[in-house]
């Protein structure tokens, strides 16, 4: 068996049959991604309306602002290329605000250790559109991997910020981790 | 007629149902009128067949597909983003309503089909493919749940003016567009509401109007 599958990784075998259609595929991709952008602006609008009176509320507000570019693009490419939104945003706009508030109650360092968790699964499944998308789409993967690059960012401020330190950090990192991949599946279908 | 070098397998299928149409106002969407249009191209009648295996759904189908590009492209050369929201769309379902205009009868006999059971699905299907071009030809740009509302209410209205416009025997549908009014005016009536809860909810609610202990010993004591 080739290292590759051992490794746990996507075999490159292209498209198969019964994979999606391009056009699917393209789909989903601008629908899961709007829909988590979307998420993303709601779980620091929660955790800032907790924190906004912490040193923390900077960071908070820097990052939120950067996920509002994005979903600003996203909202463009749903336009453009005429992809129809996913149907749980209302469901989005709770729970999202829901999440990030009720990590931020839990003190700041469980703030950031959701905010670790979410974007890890998102530099990852990002990480997998980009593969996904393969020689196709230059403008959209160029678009993804710049927004990839700064979840990532993200990621590793919320870890400079004592993310670890959280009360519980295994358990809340690895629920919050499962929620967003659920989110992911739901939104890129529904 | 098979299919030619550089032809795509639309092009090819819309050939035949130009010949197939003028058999539609006598004969419905049938293989009675299929074999008559393929009589007129001096063809066998399993060349459509071919391209339409499923008969009258497969050709209703390509029919409103047709129909939704070619609303499409007037409305792109009508410069319909220079216009009010409202005009753009009650412009939208005129265009289409124009475009059908020849084909009345084939409209009306299409509708009918849909209208069966068993092709619930596929009636569903295409008019919210209509309703969405129509949305998007027109620069809308939600990206909520307001983009399933706004296909809705579209639906709704569309279906009813179609039906409309179906019995409507006024000259130069004027009647049509007359109801067609009357019905944009209902959605505007609905946003208006709307609009007004959204702004009465954000003030406070106010009691002074309901009978309260407090300023009844109050009244009481201080005069």
């Amino acid at each position: 068996m080739p290292d590759k599958l051992l490794n746990n990784e996507k075999p490159a075998f292209g498209r198969q049959p019964g994979d999606l259609s391009p056009r699917e595929q393209l789909e989903r991709i601008i629908r899961v991604d709007h829909a988590g952008e979307f998420g993303a602006v709601r779980i620091y609008e929660g955790q800032l309306a907790v924190l906004k009176e912490t040193e923390a509320a900077d960071t908070l507000q820097h990052m939120k602002e950067q996920e509002e570019v994005h979903r600003k693009k996203f909202e463009e490419l749903l336009r453009d290329r005429r992809v129809r939104p996913t149907l749980l945003s209302p469901l989005w706009h709770v729970a999202g605000f829901a999440l990030g508030a009720g990590t931020a109650m839990l003190g700041k360092e469980a703030a950031m250790a959701c905010t670790e968790a979410v974007e890890e699964v998102i530099d990852e499944h990002y990480r997998d559109q980009l593969d996904t998308l393969g020689e196709d789409e230059p403008e959209l993967k160029e678009t993804i991997s710049k927004f990839r690059d700064e979840e990532i960012e993200h990621r590793d401020t919320a870890r400079e910020e004592g993310a670890s330190q959280a009360p519980g950090y295994e358990l809340l990192s690895s629920a919050v981790k499962a929620g967003s991949k659920m989110a992911i599946w739901l939104s890129s279908r529904i | 007629m098979s299919k030619k070098q550089a032809e795509t397998e639309k092009e090819w299928q819309t050939r035949l149902l130009d010949a197939v149409l003028p058999h539609v106002l006598f004969d419905g969407w049938s293989r009675k009128a299929m074999k008559a249009a393929a009589a007129d191209l001096g063809e066998d009648v399993s060349t459509l067949d071919l391209a339409f295996p499923d008969g009258a759904v497969d050709m209703i189908r390509l029919f409103i597909e047709n129909a939704d590009d070619a609303m499409e492209a007037e409305l792109q050369k009508r410069d319909v983003l220079s216009l009010k929201i409202r005009d753009r769309i009650t412009l939208a379902i005129k265009v289409r309503l124009e475009l059908y205009e020849p084909h009345k009868e084939a409209v009306r006999r299409a509708v009918n089909i849909l209208a069966l059971p068993q092709n619930a699905a596929l009636a569903l299907k295409l008019t919210a493919n209509t309703v969405s071009r129509m949305w998007w030809a027109t620069g809308d740009s939600s990206a909520d749940y307001n983009w399933y509302t706004k296909r809705l209410t579209l639906a709704g209205v569309y279906g009813a003016t179609l039906l409309y416009w179906l019995a409507d025997k006024s000259e130069g549908h004027h009647k049509t567009w007359e109801f067609l009014g009357r019905r944009i005016e209902n959605v505007m009536q609905i946003e208006t509401a709307k609009f007004k809860c959204r702004e009465r909810l954000k003030q406070k609610p106010d009691f002074s109007h309901m009978p309260s202990a407090k300023r009844f010993w109050r009244n009481l004591t201080e005069r």
